[in-house]
């Protein structure tokens, strides 16, 4: 057998441990960075939305389209049905603002980042429409503004909640299921709600560590 | 179903595969030294030229399915900052293999019709650069090759990592190896499913209709071939059963392509033609030491038509976890 530099052997090997080397880093890449512990809150906001108030009116819903001049048929918060033949209730699902946020690290371009006060944001004009942030995040809170070519989300209504207001979908909520307030003030209801361990993040088994939004789901 | 990314994304994944299973058959050719053994070898050009243009024509469609990214350009050389990002990966990895691939593509064809380099060679613009009279092409084409290979393994594993990598949030497309084996199985099966649509367009195809001869010269061909089928299978297997296990949005998808609406796709147009009908022909060759030019035809082709589907499925029988 003649002498060569890559023998068959050798490629073979190089391949596999190749293949290996890559598979293991997509096992590891993802869901690198901030572990954000469960007891301290990263983000100085909480928005936390009480299940067993929500009627389902879907006020949220259409205060947040009009708010955001997005067409019809989109919202940055959608419902989920949930429960049984017995009891039906609505879950409603928008951008968790998570401190580990899964959209941030599949973003090839920074476009998704997240702010010191915990507040994730989409720089518009870094974002090249690829999509891979919407199907990544495990909430399916994103959604795709087809004629900016842009990916889109809760923005928390930032404008409002700096100036000391509170975002469009807490103040159209009729039966008061949502409740906004800070987590550095102790007397806040969010700050009470979150020690008494009654509102709770949404799927923690993620291991996205939602930093604003949690939720009370009793029974 | 999952609607978010549809059909150009599995065309423009499929290619890379294709064209990095291509580049790879070429490769291992050549730096197995069996490209000399006999004096034409099809397979080896076919591999070498088909991939630059395969995956530039895969990278155009990736942009093409961009939003602000296709009207605004410039935003793409972004998308070459974010290491933790696979996409960024990619484009990382298809720049530098896109280059190599045209180079490889280009050295093979002078090295295989030395009047076509003598004509180059004696254009003006080629008279001044001395370096090209005494470039050893056949040298300089083993280390494109070597290289190359790297970064079509690259290519063929990123694919599966891309979609595996958004881990909890599409089960399906994170499942594991085995139920035991904590690694995601998708680039394993993407790597071999791209192998094996290489060798497919390039034996299968390329072979029968130019050199069929090539089964004399390269009398394990045919079992490479079950081999690598072989191993697709067993891979596909694992990731539907691995799936069925997990339970939840994953057996959801896993059942979705075997017994409900994704079934007919994934039995007629993916098992049958990539996996059952090839098996059986090159189990064939595998006795008789070669196979008919239809089958061999209707093989690479099967196999291709196979590898988009099966991509195509992966992607839109994906179910988000929190539904």
């Amino acid at each position: 057998m003649e002498k060569h530099l890559l023998s068959r052997r050798r490629f073979l090997g190089l391949a596999l441990t190749g293949s290996a080397a890559v598979a293991l880093g997509a096992r590891l890449a993802p869901g690198g960075g901030i572990q954000a512990s469960d007891e301290t809150p990263t983000s100085p906001y909480a928005l936390i939305i009480d299940t067993t108030k929500c009627t389902g009116c879907g006020a949220c819903i259409e205060a947040c389209r009009l708010r955001n001049h997005l067409p019809e048929g989109q919202s940055y918060i959608h419902g989920l049905l949930k429960g049984d033949e017995h009891v039906r209730w609505y879950l409603m699902v928008q951008c968790q603002h998570c401190a580990n946020p899964p959209c941030a690290t599949v973003c090839p371009t920074h476009a998704t980042y997240v702010r010191q006060d915990g507040v994730v944001l989409i720089n518009e004009k870094l974002c090249v429409g690829c999509r891979y942030c919407i199907v990544a995040c495990p909430y399916q809170a994103r959604i795709f503004d087809e004629e900016r070519g842009v990916a889109d989300k809760c923005w928390l209504c930032l404008d409002w909640v700096l100036g000391g207001g509170v975002p469009a979908c807490v103040q159209a909520c009729i039966p008061g299921a949502r409740i906004f307030g800070r987590t550095d003030d102790p007397n806040s209801a969010v700050s009470q709600l979150i020690a008494s361990g009654r509102a709770q993040p949404f799927h923690p088994e993620f291991g996205t560590h939602p930093a604003v939004l949690s939720y009370i789901i009793e029974g | 179903m999952q609607t978010v990314w549809g059909w150009l994304p599995a065309i423009y994944l499929f290619l890379g595969g294709l064209g990095a299973g291509a580049f790879l058959v070429a490769a291992v050719i050549e730096l197995t030294n069996k490209r000399y053994e006999f004096d034409f070898c099809a397979i080896t050009l076919v591999g070498a030229t088909i991939p630059g243009p395969v995956i530039a024509l895969g990278a155009v469609i990736l942009i093409f399915d961009l939003g602000a990214g296709l009207r605004e350009p410039w935003r793409i050389a972004y998308m070459l900052t974010h290491f933790t990002s696979a996409m960024t990966w990619g484009v990382w990895i298809l720049s530098l293999f896109i280059p190599l691939s045209f180079l490889y593509g280009f050295l093979e064809v002078m090295d295989t019709y030395p009047s076509a380099w003598g004509w180059v060679k004696s254009r003006k613009w080629a008279r001044k650069l001395t370096f090209l009279h005494r470039l050893p092409v056949r040298r300089v084409k083993r280390i494109v090759a070597r290289v190359g290979s790297v970064f079509a393994v690259g290519t063929a594993i990123y694919t599966g990592v891309l979609l595996s990598a958004v881990g909890p949030a599409m089960p399906f497309w994170s499942t594991w190896v085995l139920p035991f084996i904590p690694l995601p199985i998708l680039p394993f099966l993407f790597l071999v499913s791209a192998l094996s649509t290489g060798v497919g367009v390039t034996v299968d195809v390329a072979a029968t209709l130019v050199a069929p001869d090539v089964y004399q010269y390269i009398r394990r061909l045919p079992l490479i071939h079950l081999a690598i089928i072989g191993i697709e299978t067993l891979l596909l297997g694992f990731l539907l059963i691995t799936a069925f296990l997990q339970g939840g949005a994953a057996a959801a998808s896993a059942r979705d392509i075997v017994i409900g609406p994704h079934s007919i796709v994934f039995w007629v147009l993916i098992v049958i033609p990539g996996f059952v009908y090839p098996f059986i022909v090159h189990a064939y060759a595998a006795g008789l030491g070669r196979h008919s030019p239809a089958s061999g035809l209707g093989s690479g082709i099967g196999i291709v038509v196979s590898g988009l589907f099966l991509r195509y499925l992966i992607i839109v029988s994906g179910i988000p976890a929190v539904l």
